[in-house]
């Protein structure tokens, strides 16, 4: 995969990895569905798939650059992913849904 | 003294962090537009808009443009009190010369060195710089000043204050107060986890700032850790100058082991000697990267003892392909070209420091992640300057019943280092725009009068702030943060425009030659003009609500 696709995808994975840590939170998780939408049982599972999706955009950065320049990379990866997911949650939190297309 | 442990951070984030804040906004601010130093440059200097250059042909083009360079009347002027008696007429001897490029500089700056054998310091010696078009050789103008490499980089780390090097302790202290603001930020806060994505924009003002300070400082806490750490690193010579104070000898005695070691005399032989290729020793250097498996452009090209027996060539090497700011030098005599010594590979320690200053001055080649530092720079302004408004918020209507003018004067002080530096920039790049292209005799030179421009921006943006901070000190919000950003909307679109009716270079053909140096710049004007208006309309939208929402507290308050 060239480097500029590897990047991307880790921007991406970042992102998506910060949300579904962000829908683990009982909060969030109502800003989304609605305060009375029915949490699943498998909170663990977002929180899980939120770390997995974390640790992909890792893998993506170590396979594009040096391994030095990929922990920065990497690091603020998920400082642009996380202020993505809270403004998305300020202004549009329904656009969060796309990251669990089944509920 | 205070209650609790987390009290006592309380005071000391509050306080420091209003003190020094604003120097903080400053290097922050500036820092971001250094990420992208070069092409600021760029828009700045239109001789220079065509695509980097690697360092050319010593011996063709470097060599007759050293030969002509002399030190100039203002460095002479500058020097002479430094000196026993009057300065030399002339400069005959070269102590040490050189060419410096990183892979986004189209112009190559060069610099020498002269002995002046009455100076005070026999060390010191006396500068004189150049900036060339690699392609030709041809020198572009002296008076043209590089906005972003020489005014707007320097200012994030000195503030341009070069009386004692104070502007560098000013910034060195800033960063010291970041680092407790920091450590004291996270104590105090008692829901690091739980609202780590919270920003709730609907709530009370002072609410929703508190949220926005809370979320830029956390996501964003190991860019603003480390590079405030990374920042005093680099500085560390000149906040703890042992090596030229207490520890001279030693110093003296450490630089002639290292001589003896490394082989690269530390004096003069008194012998002249002349200088073979260059360009070979330079091809034999990228050979040697090359064989290492290492992208072979060279960065740093200097030239030591010029002229005499003792005289040596060293060839760095511009660590695009890593973070470390490694040169991996080679050096040759400079009489034979024979090779004296390859650097050796770093031991720990220094990996560690190469890491830890190039991951600040990015010498990499790595655009998505010059644009996250951008990012991260942008959320630290965010960070501090919701810190101000916090301050403010927290206090205006206490301060307006009490007649105390203290939220008045902290609000002033956030417009004038919020929009207000906004507009110093901006107010430098239209006078870099309108300024003629000779000037009348006996004006300033063109750069000096850019930096006017900056600082009678800056200068007039507090004057207009601190006169419109009455409503403030009644416990409402300043008018002056709309009104320059309604500034800020029109004066960003005129530098975009000043720039296509001078320069010619617009929009549809930057983008279509794919010159990012200008047209990046040009659309984050036009960007920043949006983001202003945006503002402007927000602000006049809660000037109209403030007082239906504070009826409305007061009767929720008593309810």
């Amino acid at each position: 995969m060239p480097e500029i696709m590897m990047l991307s995808v880790a921007m991406l994975a970042s992102i998506a990895g910060m949300g579904w840590l962000a829908l683990a939170m009982e909060a969030h998780w109502g800003q989304v569905f609605g305060p009375h939408a029915q949490r699943p049982r498998t909170i663990r599972g977002l929180r899980v798939g939120g770390g997995l999706a974390l640790a992909l955009s890792l893998g993506l950065c170590l396979g594009a650059d040096h391994p030095s320049m990929a922990a920065l990379v990497w690091i603020m990866t998920l400082a642009a992913g996380a202020l993505a997911v809270a403004f998305t949650l300020s202004w549009r939190p329904g656009l969060l849904r796309v990251l669990l297309p089944g509920i | 003294m205070f209650q609790s442990f987390r009290l006592s951070m309380a005071w000391l984030h509050t306080w420091f962090g209003l003190t020094l804040g604003f120097v903080l906004m400053v290097v922050f601010f500036f820092g971001a537009l250094s990420v992208f130093d070069r092409e600021i440059d760029r828009w700045a200097v239109p001789q220079s808009r065509f695509e980097p250059q690697p360092i050319p042909s010593f011996d063709k083009i470097l060599r007759p443009v050293f030969e002509q360079m002399q030190p100039t009347q203002e460095a002479i002027a500058e020097m002479a009190p430094r000196v026993n008696g009057p300065m030399p007429e002339t400069y005959p001897v070269i102590e040490r010369m050189g060419a410096y490029t990183t892979h986004r500089d189209p112009v190559l700056n060069l610099f020498i060195g002269f002995d002046v054998p009455n100076a005070k310091d026999p060390e010191e010696a006396i500068w004189a710089y150049r900036t060339i078009d690699p392609r030709n050789g041809a020198s572009l103008p002296d008076d043209r000043l590089k906005i972003g490499s020489e005014f707007f980089y320097p200012l994030h780390y000195s503030l341009n204050l070069h009386w004692r090097d104070i502007g560098t302790w000013i910034v060195g202290s800033a960063a010291l107060v970041m680092l407790a603001a920091l450590v004291s930020g996270v104590v105090m806060h008692r829901k690091i986890f739980r609202e780590f994505f919270t920003f709730r924009p609907g709530k009370t003002s002072q609410r929703s700032v508190l949220d926005l300070h809370n979320l830029t400082g956390v996501v964003a806490l190991p860019f603003h850790f480390f590079f405030a750490l990374t920042g005093l690193v680099i500085f560390a010579g000149i906040y703890f100058p042992v090596g030229h104070t207490q520890l001279d000898p030693l110093h003296e005695m450490s630089e002639r082991l290292e001589a003896a070691e490394t082989g690269l005399p530390h004096d003069r032989a008194g012998v002249a000697a002349p200088l073979a290729s260059v360009d070979a020793m330079v091809a034999d250097a990228q050979r040697r990267w090359h064989e290492k498996g290492m992208a072979g452009e060279v960065g740093f090209l200097t030239l030591q003892h010029v002229g005499d027996a003792n005289g040596y060539v060293s060839v760095y090497r511009a660590g695009t392909d890593r973070i470390a700011l490694t040169g991996e030098g080679i050096h040759y005599k400079a009489a034979t070209g024979e090779l004296l010594r390859e650097d050796p590979a770093p031991g720990f320690v220094d990996n560690l420091n190469e890491f830890l200053t190039g991951l600040h001055l990015q010498h990499f080649r790595h655009w998505l992640l010059r644009w996250l530092y951008v990012l991260g720079g942008l959320t630290g302004c965010v960070c501090i300057a919701t810190g101000f408004i916090f301050f403010v918020e927290k206090r205006k209507r206490q301060h307006a019943k009490q007649g105390i003018q203290g939220a008045r004067l902290v609000d002033a002080l956030a417009v004038t280092t919020v929009t207000g530096m906004v507009l110093a920039a901006l107010g430098m790049l239209i006078a870099n725009k309108l300024l003629p292209d000779s000037l009348p005799a006996g004006w300033p030179p063109r750069g000096d009068l850019e930096q006017y421009a900056f600082w009678g921006s800056w200068l007039l943006a507090f004057i207009h702030a601190l006169a419109r901070s009455g409503p403030v000190a009644a416990g409402r919000l300043s008018p002056a943060w709309a009104e320059q950003c309604r500034a800020i909307a029109v004066l960003a679109p005129l530098a975009v425009l000043l720039n296509w009716i001078i320069t010619g270079d617009h929009l549809l053909r930057t983008l279509s030659a794919l010159y990012w140096p200008v047209a990046g710049l040009d659309l984050c004007l036009l960007a920043s003009a949006g983001v202003a208006l945006l503002a402007a309309a927000k602000l006049k939208r809660r000037a109209l609500a403030a007082p239906a929402i504070d009826t409305a507290k007061r009767e929720a308050a008593h309810a």
